[in-house]
């Protein structure tokens, strides 16, 4: 919005398939700024249409289990052993065995937990509203059309160059977005 | 042989005329239209006045106690407590239905998983409030939380009890985050058609901008995936859990090894029985045919006869350590347990969850939506009886004769199982006026696949 130039180029396409071999052609030609939106996740998409790094959601998951297995055991103990030790016929008061259950399950809640909550961290959401897809071309994204939107600004191609890209691959509306 | 391959014509997963478009608007259509139908007016309605029956019973109990039942001493746990470990099992299932075949990738899964978990989020808040109406002293329930309180009184973590507490917990609130994952692309598809602005508003919020770009799909689809990893031996742990409640115990009838997976057949039973008694009921009410076919039904019914087959036999290991053991305490429950005092419903239990489902068997019972739906509806009913015996039978004839007694279920037992079955159906049909009741995003990938370009 900031002097009335166009900044991106969205073209809108019916299926997947043609918008993976648009996204390919794009990137062949050195675009990087290539983002794409799509009712289901489409695998064809992988690193054409800006796919970024692999994510490290797994490892942050990873390492929600281990705190939460830490922390799972840790306050069992502390109630048994450092703050409130009961003797229960005789039984060790760090017994391990009977925390186990505890521990997992918080092991597993804090796993969950991570990858929910860097889910939305990684996605930057919740972002209720967002220049770059206001358009109405995206509103259908979410139902039955598959649309690629280009940073026109962010490379040397020239934007007819673009629109000849999603033109050969039949793109079934081009939209220049303000924002 | 394939699940497709033995259905005489064979049913697509989705039937050929389904589109994107159409996919979404149907399902979405449904939260949209100003109006809800008339069956979901009576159910709802029905719904409302079994939470009244709830609200007086529960205000009830509170105020005068739980002497309003019928528990005493030999038989200190009532329905209150089967009830727990039958709506357990009942949600169980939702995750079952939804986390075990999507690791599997079962196809059938996509339609069906969103009313499994719905299912499940309204049958574990029955489940969560019936140890606490159990408790006698209800305002207590907090001191369960491991805190470091000023009295300096902790509760005793090696409790199966305890552990009890913390898988439900655990699964509620990991439940919970699994069906919001799983449900944002979906609110977005509804924001996105919606045309009034407070339906816009409301699903907006709900939807958190998601956009669907390929990025974030990217993150959403591994991290839903790990999340289905974990959700998957997270319920075999919550059932087994509870089968420890009874296993740890040196009662008669519960000191039993084989309890943990015999309550996770259980699970598997009645949760997927439940699973396939909404799935006919809502694919009739919102005409979800083309979405929700022979296909799924066929499948839910096989997952349903498995669990009739692994239940048949932990009932025989439960028969065959008394037999074969030396225990005259285990011998004497068992026979009152088969002949005595529930005997009646020791043998509605084996009709119900192993005789008759037996006639799942064959293929055109499985097609047939009204068998299947009875055969679930006896399950539901035949796993009631088995937690009830499972509870009663055991304190009833316990090691000392002299220690023996009978249990009779009052008026305000039967109203607290007839009031849960309330709150389980509000929760159920508000949440079928609010979320996509079929997983659209996922439903697309099937499009997508088997769907002419």
């Amino acid at each position: 919005m900031s002097n009335g130039e166009p900044l991106g180029l969205v073209g809108v396409f019916a299926s997947p398939q043609p918008m993976v071999e648009a996204a390919r052609q794009l990137h062949a030609l050195g675009i990087e700024a290539v983002e794409a939106y799509t009712p289901y996740p489409v695998e064809a998409l992988g690193e054409q249409a800006h796919a970024g790094r692999p994510t490290a959601l797994p490892w942050i998951m990873a390492a929600g289990a281990l705190v939460g297995a830490c922390c799972g055991y840790f306050i069992q103990y502390w109630d048994e052993w450092l703050s409130y030790p009961l003797n229960v016929g005789g039984r060790p008061y760090n017994s391990w065995p009977a925390f186990t259950v505890g521990a997992f399950e918080v092991t597993l809640l804090f796993a969950v937990a991570a990858g929910f909550f860097g889910l939305w961290f990684a996605c930057r959401l919740p972002r209720l509203y967002d220049p770059k897809v206001e358009a109405e071309v995206f509103d259908r994204a979410s139902t039955d059309r598959f649309v690629l939107r280009v940073e026109t600004g962010a490379s040397n191609v020239p934007r007819d160059r673009i629109r000849r890209v999603f033109e050969q691959h039949g793109a079934e509306q081009i939209v220049e977005v303000a924002a | 042989m394939t699940l497709a391959a033995d259905v005489p014509r064979p049913a697509p997963v989705v039937e050929p005329g389904v589109t994107l478009r159409s996919l979404s608007e149907q399902v979405s259509g449904r939260l949209l239209s100003r109006r809800p139908p008339l069956w979901w007016w009576v159910g709802f309605g029905w719904a409302l006045a079994l939470l009244l029956v709830l609200i007086v019973s529960v205000t009830n109990l509170f105020v005068t106690g739980i002497g309003i039942w019928g528990v005493n001493i030999p038989v200190a746990w009532g329905l209150a407590i089967a009830e727990y470990v039958w709506w357990i099992a009942l949600a169980s299932g939702g995750t079952i239905v939804s986390a075990l075949f999507h690791v599997t990738r079962s196809p059938w899964r996509s339609a069906t998983n969103r009313i499994a978990e719905t299912m499940l989020l309204s049958a574990a808040a029955c489940a969560g409030i019936m140890p606490i109406l159990h408790l006698g002293r209800p305002g207590l329930f907090y001191w369960l939380f491991p805190y470091s309180t000023v009295m300096g009184v902790w509760p005793q973590v090696r409790s199966p009890l305890w552990w009890d507490f913390v898988c439900l917990l655990c699964y509620i609130l990991m439940s919970i985050m699994y069906y919001y994952v799983g449900l944002v692309p979906d609110v977005a598809t509804v924001r996105d058609l919606a045309q009034s602005r407070s339906k816009k508003v409301f699903y907006g919020v709900l939807a958190m901008g998601w956009r669907g770009s390929a990025r974030h799909w990217r993150k959403h689809k591994t991290v839903y995936a790990i999340m289905s990893a974990i959700m998957a031996p997270m319920v075999i742990s919550v059932h087994s859990v509870v089968g420890l409640d009874f296993a740890a115990g040196l009662t008669p009838g519960w000191h039993s090894t084989q309890f943990p997976p015999y309550f996770f057949f259980g699970a598997v039973i009645s949760g997927t029985a439940l699973v396939v008694m909404l799935t006919i009921l809502v694919r009739w009410g919102y005409g979800l045919e083309n979405v929700i076919t022979d296909y799924h039904l066929n499948a839910l019914g096989k997952l349903v006869l498995v669990g009739s087959v692994m239940l048949g036999y932990a009932y025989l290991f439960e028969a065959w350590g008394p037999i074969y053991g030396a225990d005259a305490a285990d011998k004497t429950e068992f026979a009152s347990r088969v002949f005595g005092f529930t005997a009646g419903a020791y043998w509605g239990k084996i009709a119900l969850n192993i005789l008759i489902p037996q006639l799942l068997w064959l293929p055109a019972i499985r097609r047939s939506k009204a068998a299947l739906f009875l055969i679930c509806a006896g399950i539901i009913v035949g796993m009631w009886l088995e937690r009830y015996i499972i509870v009663v039978s055991s304190l009833h004839r316990n090691h000392m004769p002299s220690y023996w007694g009978v249990y009779y279920p009052t008026a305000w037992d039967w109203s607290i199982l007839a009031g849960s079955i309330g709150l389980f159906l509000t929760m159920f049909f508000t949440l079928l006026r609010i979320v996509p009741i079929v997983a659209m995003s996922e439903v697309r990938e099937i499009i997508d696949k088997g769907g002419p370009r």
